[in-house]
């Protein structure tokens, strides 16, 4: 994958993502509402392809509006991950040499691989996700469980056990299909699965287009840490 | 400048330790009364989460679902009044109180304040117990800019 593929569709991707949010907090609050239609013209020039840099530096700023409106993230990791799309995208559009270009896109790739074996790494080492405890107490009494029949997993510590052993060995082993593209590609329909169910179990629904929009930026870095040692 | 430097870090260089630890998870209460209560005996539960939700339902908010993201921005919002008595904190949860209300149709004229509680949900030892961490001051609906 070249540099202004991933581009692209990471441009494409992003765009998707922060229209579905927008509309989201158009649809709560009237408020804010000329910042998150300001949001989705930006998100539609993008898409476009005709002013990329002009866009995005519309984007980052929004971004930090948002952030002052906010006193921080309003969704968590995924405005964080939003943040920081945004961000590499414009650097990788503004640096002055492809060097530096290639720098910001790979540095985002680099997160991304992060966010999955640091989040992985943090329950292996809390003998709570070992046990499959905190799995269940997720389901028991954490604010993410979509309904109240869900809450009921959490009397099956066996599924809890095998899920959250699944969830940490995915993760901590993700860095490890940077290697290779086929494993790679098999990676990210695991991750993709994985955001789904997230989606589907816990209503993280902006983590999955926002994740699923930083993907080419892994393909784009393996190709080309590939490219560069053979 | 430095607070926009603060806020931005954390997105620029994530920590993403996400579930690290289970913490005590948060539940807004809010209740409606007249101004001469001097207590409220009738808490209700921000946005509960439903029995059931078919399979269809949990695919459809994977495009759309405002509300939720809504309610988890509240957990937020609770999370970060506990940790330190935070104003636009506390003015953001009347805030999406009250339009909870409007939406509802819920206002009622002879309850016209609202005062709300954060309950904390958290396991000790094989029990999951409640502790209420946080009481708000009462406020008059009207004064709420929502």
């Amino acid at each position: 994958m070249t540099l202004d593929d991933a581009l692209l569709a990471t441009e494409l991707l992003l765009a998707w993502a922060l229209i579905l949010q927008s509309c989201e907090h158009l649809s709560t609050t009237k408020y804010d509402k000329p910042l998150f239609l300001l949001r989705i013209a930006c998100c539609l020039v993008l898409a476009s392809g005709t002013a990329p840099l002009l866009s995005l530096a519309m984007l980052a700023v929004i971004s930090l509006i948002m952030l002052h409106r906010f006193q921080g993230p309003y969704n968590g990791g995924s405005d964080r991950m939003s943040v920081l799309i945004v961000w590499c995208l414009l650097f990788a559009h503004a640096l002055p040499t492809m060097g530096l270009r290639e720098t910001a896109f790979g540095y985002l790739a680099v997160q991304v691989v992060l966010s999955y074996f640091v989040s992985g790494w943090v329950k292996l080492i809390n003998p709570q996700w070992r046990t499959g405890r905190a799995l269940q107490d997720v389901f028991a009494f954490s604010a993410y469980p979509v309904s109240e029949e869900l809450r009921r997993l959490a009397d099956f510590p066996r599924l809890c056990w095998g899920m959250a052993w699944s969830v940490i060995l995915f993760e901590v082993m993700f860095p490890i299909a940077m290697i290779d593209q086929a494993l790679l590609i098999i990676a990210l329909a695991i991750g993709a699965a994985f955001h789904l169910a997230n989606a589907c179990l816990f209503g993280l629904n902006r983590f999955f287009w926002i994740w699923l929009s930083a993907y080419p930026s892994m393909l784009w870095l393996q190709s080309r840490i590939v490219d560069a040692l053979w | 400048m430095i607070q926009t430097i603060k806020l931005l870090l954390p997105g620029l260089i994530p920590s993403w330790k996400f579930f690290k630890a289970i913490e005590p998870s948060p539940r807004v209460q809010w209740c409606m009364m007249d101004e001469a209560a001097q207590s409220c005996t009738d808490w209700q539960e921000y946005r509960p989460r439903p029995t059931h939700i078919s399979a269809g339902s949990m695919l459809r908010r994977i495009f759309w679902n405002p509300n939720w993201n809504e309610a988890l921005y509240m957990v937020s919002l609770a999370e970060r009044l506990s940790l330190s008595s935070s104003t636009h904190s506390r003015d953001e949860i009347f805030k999406r109180l009250k339009l909870q209300l409007i939406r509802t149709n819920a206002i009622d004229a002879g309850r016209p304040c609202l005062q709300f509680r954060l309950v904390f949900v958290l396991r000790e030892g094989t029990e999951l117990v409640q502790q209420i961490t946080y009481l708000s001051k009462t406020r008059r609906i009207s004064d709420i800019v929502a």
